[in-house]
């Protein structure tokens, strides 16, 4: 099975945080600032992390090929994670981090996801998509220590998600069983620096509402950690919201404008710098940046931003 | 016969002593395989994880929270949040706190005079304890005039009207025998009202404390070391009207620290209303005092004064150690402390009652005089209040 890379592999990279390296977080005091300033070593304190840094790129697109098999493995495993500056928050995740892995396919693809249940409670892994009934993640509750192979062709070709849909559903999806899932179309898309993101929350005190708001995971990652793409090419960005307890969610990018696919679909797009998404829903978002320089990307509503969904754009040429 | 009590009660003085060397053994035993015995009962719940705010202060843009570990496990501060909103900060010490020990947490905030705040510290587990403020107010820096300020505050509330009081002394003198009595069941009935307003300020005061202080017993303890001593000296001093004005400072001082905690930390807005109400409210103790001080045959100048600066120069006092100090262990303890002394103060009274009232304790005079005083307090303390 070949695997043919499509379009120039993304130019996406971290900017190198400007300030010094020996400026240590928060253990002095700094004149008040406000968010314009929570950046690189202004941030919070978060340690960079690959398996983070994993999500932000999904695999490459492969051509369309009907009957191909994509093989993937998914393991549930109950793991400890950083969500926030030094807060550790037992996440249930698929291998390790939550969100779980980008799954892709291509339209048409014999998608195989072999499922192992690692974890402390029973789990499933329900795709949006179009596929048979037994393949649900519904009605087959993966037991503890048990295995599941999920089967099916993928489509239709878009921006769609997985989760977790064992009872209580609240639960099981806060705590981190979750991810993106990528069918592409038949036609192949322009070559973009194609970027994931996961809108997600953490309830760390069990109340029944978020205390910290991420994209990929733990809160100001991409301000601690501003994301550094060209202006040359289009930036292309798989966007997702899997919060739990708010009913909506948002993107706002600052200084430029984005064509928005709903669903990841051709059907309805819209030119914006806003958009809002329900949990489970989800688009694409093609940037042109029209000047370089930093850009701030954010929820728009401000309370998930100051508690975490907040990040930079480093645009270069 | 005498050696074998001889013997007896040497072996007496051991044996005392053996319950202790073995508690000692067996609290040592325990320690060694403590954990042996948790693992038979099953797992341990997870620690609260909760901090206790001490104090926060406004300075000129920037925010200080003082925290204490209540819990036996140490607890970190891993993120602060100001109205929902994580923000940079500094902590004075290190952020891992032991058991009990404390650390403050400086916030570079550009915070918003006169309105509601909120600050989350977040634990490294997650859990967010959340302090409220009514209102973010400057926090007074000691100085001269605030100094100054606190001080005549305490003045008017507790000096001024006991002095005022007082001078019903002349009136009460040429009373007759049935009023007096009134009057100093009248006293009795105000200090059981203050003896319970500090008691029920105690008990609230103590529920906000951290675990590690002990529970109610600490009310206990401040209520009867003052009403011990104050038992001891009605024994030494007959003045009773020196321990009415003993039982009313100590309760003036309590007042005085809730006044000058409540102003300095933005809680209480101190205008001339509530003054006034306060000033009303303790009027009346100075007629209380006045009635005890008729007891005395010739009254100086002196002793006048001295009663007056016994029961309302604690108010002073209290105000200023309430506006720069802020703690509620000693807040429980005073108010207890109040509460035990007022008791006290009202058995004594009930003494004099017994054996000096016209018809004793049973007369209308005094059951009149009783209800008058708590119906007083109550009318007046609704100004205050």
């Amino acid at each position: 099975m070949p695997l043919v890379a499509a379009g120039p592999l993304a130019r996406v990279a971290f900017a190198e945080t400007e300030r010094s390296a020996t400026h240590e977080g928060h253990d002095e005091a700094h004149a008040p600032m406000g968010h314009a300033a929570m950046i690189g070593n202004e941030a919070p304190s978060i340690p960079r992390d690959p398996a983070i840094d994993a999500l932000l790129t999904p695999p490459p697109a492969l051509p369309h090929r009907p009957g191909r098999v994509r093989d993937y493995t998914l393991v549930a495993r109950d793991v400890e994670i950083e969500v926030a500056q030094g807060v550790r928050y037992p996440a249930w995740t698929y291998n390790g981090t939550a969100p779980g892995p980008v799954i892709r396919a291509t339209e048409d693809d014999l998608l195989r996801v072999h499922f192992r249940n690692e974890g402390e409670h029973p789990h499933t892994i329900h795709f949006h998509g179009i596929h048979p009934a037994n393949m649900d993640g519904v009605f087959e509750v993966v037991p503890r220590g048990g295995e599941f192979t999920y089967e099916f062709p993928a489509r239709p070709w878009g921006m769609q998600l997985y989760h977790c849909h064992s009872t209580p559903l609240k639960k099981h999806i806060h705590k981190g069983l979750y991810g993106a899932f990528i069918i592409d179309p038949p036609k192949p898309r322009k070559p973009a620096q194609e970027l994931v993101m996961v809108l997600n929350g953490f309830d760390t005190d069990g109340d029944g509402e978020n205390n910290f708001y991420a994209v990929n995971g733990p809160a100001f990652y991409y301000a601690r950690y501003p994301i550094r793409v060209s202006r040359s090419q289009t930036v292309r960005i798989y966007l997702a919201n899997l919060t739990e307890f708010d009913l909506i969610n948002s993107f706002h990018l600052h200084g430029d404008f984005f064509r928005y696919y709903h669903t990841g679909r051709d059907e309805v797009v819209e030119y914006t710098d806003t958009v809002v998404l329900c949990q489970g829903e989800r688009g694409i978002l093609e940037i042109d940046f029209a000047n370089t320089g930093r850009f701030m990307f954010h929820a728009h509503q401000s309370e998930f931003a100051e508690l975490g969904w907040m990040g930079f754009f480093d645009v270069v040429e | 016969m005498t050696t074998v009590a001889a013997r007896a009660s040497g072996a007496w003085r051991l044996w005392a002593l053996l319950p202790l060397v073995a508690l000692v053994g067996i609290v040592g035993l325990f320690a060694a395989t403590g954990s042996s015995l948790t693992d038979l009962l099953g797992r341990t719940p997870p620690s609260a994880d909760q901090f206790d705010v001490r104090r926060v202060e406004f300075r000129p843009g920037e925010i200080r929270v003082r925290v204490t570990n209540p819990q036996p496990d140490e607890l970190t501060i891993a993120t602060v949040t100001v109205d929902d909103a994580i923000v940079p900060f500094a902590v004075d010490g290190g952020r891992t706190l032991e058991r009990l020990r404390s650390a403050t947490i400086r916030i570079p905030y550009d915070w918003v005079a006169d309105e509601p705040i909120a600050i989350g510290i977040t634990s490294s587990s997650g859990i967010q304890t959340t302090h409220e403020v009514a209102a973010a107010v400057e926090t007074p820096k000691p100085s001269p005039k605030g100094f100054l300020g606190f001080g005549l505050v305490g003045l008017l509330v507790g000096v001024v009207p006991v002095g005022l009081g007082m001078l019903w002394l002349p009136s009460l003198r040429r009373t007759r025998p049935e009023w007096l009595a009134a009057f100093m069941a009248l006293t009795a009935g105000l200090l059981s009202f203050l003896a319970l307003e500090a008691l029920s300020e105690a008990f609230q005061l103590q529920a906000e404390l951290p675990s590690a202080f002990g529970g109610a017993g600490i009310v206990l303890l401040g209520f009867v070391v003052s009403y011990l001593t104050l038992t001891y000296l009605s024994h030494k001093l007959a003045a009773l009207a020196t321990l009415v004005a003993i039982g009313i400072g100590l309760h003036n001082f309590g007042e005085g620290l809730a006044i000058g905690t409540s102003f300095a930390f933005g809680e209480l807005a101190l205008g001339t209303f509530l003054i006034v109400g306060f000033m009303v409210h303790n009027v009346t103790e100075g007629l209380g005092i006045a009635t005890a001080a008729t007891e005395e045959r010739r009254v100086s100048y002196w002793r006048l004064a001295l009663l007056v600066a016994i029961a309302g120069a604690p108010t002073i006092l209290g105000t200023w150690l309430g506006g720069y100090v802020r703690s509620d262990v000693l807040g429980v303890l005073f108010f207890a402390a109040a509460a035990g002394a007022a008791f006290e103060v009202v058995v004594e009274v009930g003494r004099w009652l017994r054996t000096r009232a016209p018809g004793g304790l049973t007369s209308g005079w005094v059951l009149g005089g009783f209800l008058g005083g708590v119906a007083i307090m109550y009318a007046t303390g609704v100004f205050a209040g």
